[in-house]
């Protein structure tokens, strides 16, 4: 019979002083406590394990007589030799020791570092290729770097984006409209992939939301805001994957 | 519930007033390196003993950077895009040590504005472009002649 962990005090070692004989053995207890390094979090998962498989398939097919399985000698085999005996099974049913064992697993967990983040005070990781809220950039003169070549607009696959443009007075093309409708926008990133001078991108920002569905109707002004204002951290994230582009 | 030891080793570290302040916002007594402050007087810690805090990257839920927002009120939108960078482990050094985030950092760079969003400082859309349809006014000849 299998009762529990095998080595029940294990996980209280380092809080009773009696490991400090070598510090070997000390960091090796001390990693026993984390989940990361768990036999539990090892074990196979899923169909993996046949143990943990219910077999309700062949229980609801299955014949209801039993036809008996000889061995080359012609005496009848016992299916059960092999698996745990009634008295095994009954008294992991009568002492509810998977109960124990799960609750046992539940009780480690109060003497590891919490798990749970803590937003908006702790966050996740994210990558620099995530695609969050639009920001038109500029150019390290402060010349606008969008020249209003239409490539976005025509990529968009929900048609978010509205486009319109003028000649400027020194003669060069710009945008007076540049609106994204962000509730229609899908934030698959075609935009910046398809713009040629790295104007429309998708900053790491995804903390946009608002109360009112017109707040989401970003035009021209909001985006080159959105950009003036987080340059320094999209220009450092397009630095950082200019490799791989 | 949280492990007592760990409780009490950072309330000894931190002291009993920093972390009545934890228990008001974070939730949790937590100890570690002060990294810096933003320009709002937000404060961004570090702890990077795999002992203490569940570390990061591998199984990507890292507790090993963490904030104190220096209002009340506070909102995730606060965070200004250098150190939201560096809170969101997309960059690995916080922008006070950071060489490409200093480098990169524009002198037209503008102010950071949380979202606004339900306040009277909310964005309202508006046209950028001179609208395409004119409103008709009417001109009435003069009668007579």
């Amino acid at each position: 019979m299998s009762f529990a962990r095998p080595r029940l005090l294990v996980g209280l070692q380092p809080y009773t002083r009696a490991s400090n004989n070598t510090s070997h053995i000390y960091t090796a207890l001390r990693a026993r406590r984390l989940l990361s390094t768990s036999t539990y979090s090892r074990a196979p998962h899923g169909h993996q394990n046949p143990n943990l498989s219910s077999g309700l398939d062949e229980r609801m097919h299955r014949h209801h007589e039993t036809t008996p399985v000889y061995n080359a000698q012609g005496s009848e085999v016992d299916p059960y030799k092999d698996g745990p005996s009634a008295l095994d099974k009954a008294v992991h049913l009568f002492f509810f020791t998977e109960i124990i064992r799960g609750m046992w697993v539940v009780f480690e967990n109060i003497f590891r570092p919490p798990y749970t983040i803590m937003y908006p005070f702790e966050k996740g990781p994210l990558s620099p290729r995530f695609r969050g809220e639009h920001a038109l950039r500029r150019y390290p003169s402060g010349e606008e770097r969008c020249i209003a070549c239409k490539l976005c607009e025509a990529i968009c696959p929900a048609q978010a984006i509205t486009i319109e443009s003028e000649a400027r007075a020194d003669g060069s093309r710009r945008t007076t409209k540049y609106d994204i409708d962000m509730t229609k926008c899908i934030y698959c990133g075609f935009c910046q992939e398809a713009c040629p001078v790295d104007a429309i991108v998708e900053t790491q920002n995804q903390e946009f939301a608002t109360e009112t569905r017109e707040e989401l109707l970003y035009n021209k002004e909001k985006l080159l805001a959105n950009g003036d204002r987080a340059e320094a951290e999209i220009a450092a994230n397009l630095y950082s994957d200019h490799v791989y582009r | 519930m949280v492990s007592l030891a760990r409780t009490i080793r950072n309330i000894r570290r931190v002291g009993l007033r920093e972390w009545w302040k934890q228990m008001q916002y974070i939730g949790d007594a937590k100890s570690g390196r002060l990294v810096g402050a933003d320009q709002f007087g937000n404060r961004y810690f570090e702890n990077l003993n795999p002992e203490e805090e569940i570390p990061g990257m591998t199984r990507r839920t890292g507790r090993h950077r963490w904030m104190d927002f220096s209002q009340h009120s506070f909102n995730a939108t606060q965070v200004p895009p250098e150190w939201h960078s560096w809170l969101q482990h997309i960059r690995k050094d916080p922008p006070t040590e950071d060489k490409v985030v200093q480098m990169l950092t524009p002198s037209w760079k503008g102010p950071w504005v949380e979202n606004l969003t339900g306040t009277r400082g909310a964005y309202k859309p508006y046209n950028t472009a001179v609208p395409k349809i004119k409103a008709w006014e009417p001109k009435v000849a003069p009668r007579g002649s």
